[in-house]
């Protein structure tokens, strides 16, 4: 199964919200895939096994070795379907 | 006859009450029953798994957190449980889901009347204002007074997001978006105090790579560093050997690691009832330009977050050993990021400004801190089955805009003949009529800098 991981200041509300979001928007398209909400201060310590990063901070996000998708279209809406093939795109790889 | 029944189903205790009332709740947004089913059970279990590590903590802080008092004589009783488990006890207020429909009405009303331009879709920190309702009524005793400063706060809360929308833009590079969070509302105290270092030489232009000062120190952010290094300080204070000073950092670890695993569970349940409730906004006015309002941690990729917060620990330690009649122990609210979100704000991602007026505002959040703790302790008590032992307190060292929450809780005394809360909240309203020309002015600055205006 295909790892996606989303982080927040503390990995509980707004990273959770776009975990579950894009968790059931995939299930919609009938792609199982892991989405995981993580505490941003660890997020090293989780991203190594992971596919895809949905980064809801666009500054400061350093070279991961994997593809780095923003998060915000997931919370306002706006080009969110846009978003979610991109990360489609990525996983069905 | 209604009372009975409410009684009885309030009396089965929040683990029960809380998903049922989910359950009900999810079938009128028209969720799946089965989704709505495993939705509302996840709400008991994150409630009933808060438990159980508050009560983890208890036994092992608890004691040592006596001692320390015995021990060193300071009388910080109150334990600082930082925001989660705040936000646990808080969904469990028995009226806590009709903030829901007045934070969404007020939005509604302001957009439709042209009050505001942010749509604010973030209902997870509608658990903001179940925290100052349930202040409120632990100062005045009045529910009528709870939902009325609530309802001021949501309004403070949107007219701030469109006072500080262009600075975010300038700060994150991310467009339509804006932060109608209650601890952005610390910017009101913080303004002033910010415009005074203007006048000091040698503040202006300074540039340090927080990125870099990151790297080195950011370790110390991370949930069980930080909890090892106060669980094992606490225990210091507390006189035990090596074995027990050790083995209360690494509690300390699994308290403080384990809090948002569980607080995670919260959103998990409320997701499809805060996208519903998004999404029926959105609907309200298609095709108007507007800014979505966010929770904050859009900002916290910015480090000067991080390194400030890490470089006031000691402070806030210091502090909390220092001030007289602080009665907090700082613990789970070290990391005060509700101060980071209105400070970064506020000096535009000054890093020494950061640091200056967290120094300055410590003494702010300790005393608010102080001053609710048998308000929160006491519903802690009401709703929860947690057992919290006789003469302790709990309390959030950081909670958000206690500038607004301590004046307007105190304002609102007024109904018990408390006149002095006015006093004060007259010149809190001065202070925002000064921060509204202020952040405006600071508002077409950036517009003009960055070639926004039409």
């Amino acid at each position: 199964m295909k790892r996606i991981i989303t982080a927040c200041a503390s990995g509980v509300a707004t990273s959770q919200t776009v975990a579950s979001k894009v968790k059931s928007l995939l299930e919609e398209k009938g792609i199982m895939a892991d989405v995981e909400a993580v505490d941003i201060k660890s997020l090293d310590a989780y991203i190594k096994n992971c596919d895809v990063y949905i980064s809801i901070t666009p500054a400061g996000n350093s070279d991961y070795g994997i593809p780095v998708i923003s998060g915000i279209p997931f919370l306002t809406g706006v080009g969110r379907d846009e978003a979610l093939q991109q990360i489609i795109d990525i996983i069905k790889k | 006859m209604l009372k009975t029944v409410v009684n009885a189903i309030l009396g089965l205790g929040p683990a029960v009450f809380l998903p049922m009332l989910m359950l009900v709740i999810g079938l009128i947004i028209r969720m799946k029953l089965k989704k709505a089913f495993a939705a509302a059970l996840t709400l008991g279990v994150a409630f009933l798994g808060m438990n159980v590590i508050i009560e983890f903590m208890f036994s092992a802080i608890g004691p040592a957190s006596q001692a320390f008092v015995e021990n060193t004589g300071l009388q910080l009783n109150a334990l600082d449980l930082g925001w989660t488990p705040l936000a646990s006890i808080a969904w469990a207020w028995p009226y806590a889901f009709l903030l829901f429909p007045l934070q969404i009405a007020i939005n509604i009303v302001m957009l439709a009347f042209g009050w505001t331009n942010c749509l604010n879709v973030d209902m997870w920190n509608v658990w903001n204002k179940i925290l100052t309702a349930v202040i409120v009524v632990g100062v005045t005793g009045s529910l009528p007074a709870a939902f009325v400063v609530a309802a001021i706060e949501v309004v403070f809360e949107l007219k701030n997001a469109d006072l500080t929308q262009k600075q975010i833009y300038k700060i994150t590079g991310i467009p339509g978006i804006a932060l109608p969070h209650s601890m952005a509302l610390t910017a009101i105290l913080l303004a002033p105090i910010n415009r005074v270092l203007d006048f000091i030489p040698g503040l202006k232009n300074n540039n340090i790579n927080a990125a870099k000062v990151k790297e080195k120190i950011g370790i110390f952010g991370e949930n069980h560093v930080m909890g090892f290094i106060v669980g094992m300080l606490i225990a210091i204070f507390a006189k035990y050997d090596v074995k027990g000073i050790l083995t209360l950092g690494v509690q300390s670890a699994t308290a403080l690691t384990l809090f948002p695993m569980v607080a995670k569970l919260f959103m998990q349940a409320l997701a499809p009832i805060s996208d519903a409730a998004g999404e029926f906004m959105k609907r309200r006015f298609p095709g108007r330009e507007f800014y979505i309002g966010l929770d904050w941690p859009f900002l916290a990729g910015q480090p000067e977050i991080w390194v400030s917060l890490i470089i006031l620990v000691p402070v806030i330690l210091a502090m909390a050993v220092i001030l007289p009649g602080n009665g907090v122990l700082p613990f789970g609210g070290i990391l005060n990021i509700c101060f980071a979100g209105a400070a970064i704000i506020v000096t535009g991602g000054d890093l020494i400004r950061m640091i200056i007026l967290g120094v300055i505002s410590t003494p702010l959040y300790l005393y608010v801190a102080t001053s609710f703790a048998p308000m929160i302790t006491d519903l802690a008590k009401s709703v929860g089955t947690i057992e919290i032992p006789a003469g302790q307190l709990i309390t959030w060292n950081g909670l958000e805009a206690p500038g607004f929450r301590w004046i307007f809780a105190q304002a609102a005394d007024v109904i018990n003949g408390n006149f002095m809360g006015i006093v004060f909240l007259i010149g809190y309203l001065g202070i925002c009529v000064w921060y509204y020309k202020y952040m405006s002015k600071r508002e077409a600055e950036v517009i003009e800098e960055l070639g926004l205006g039409a």
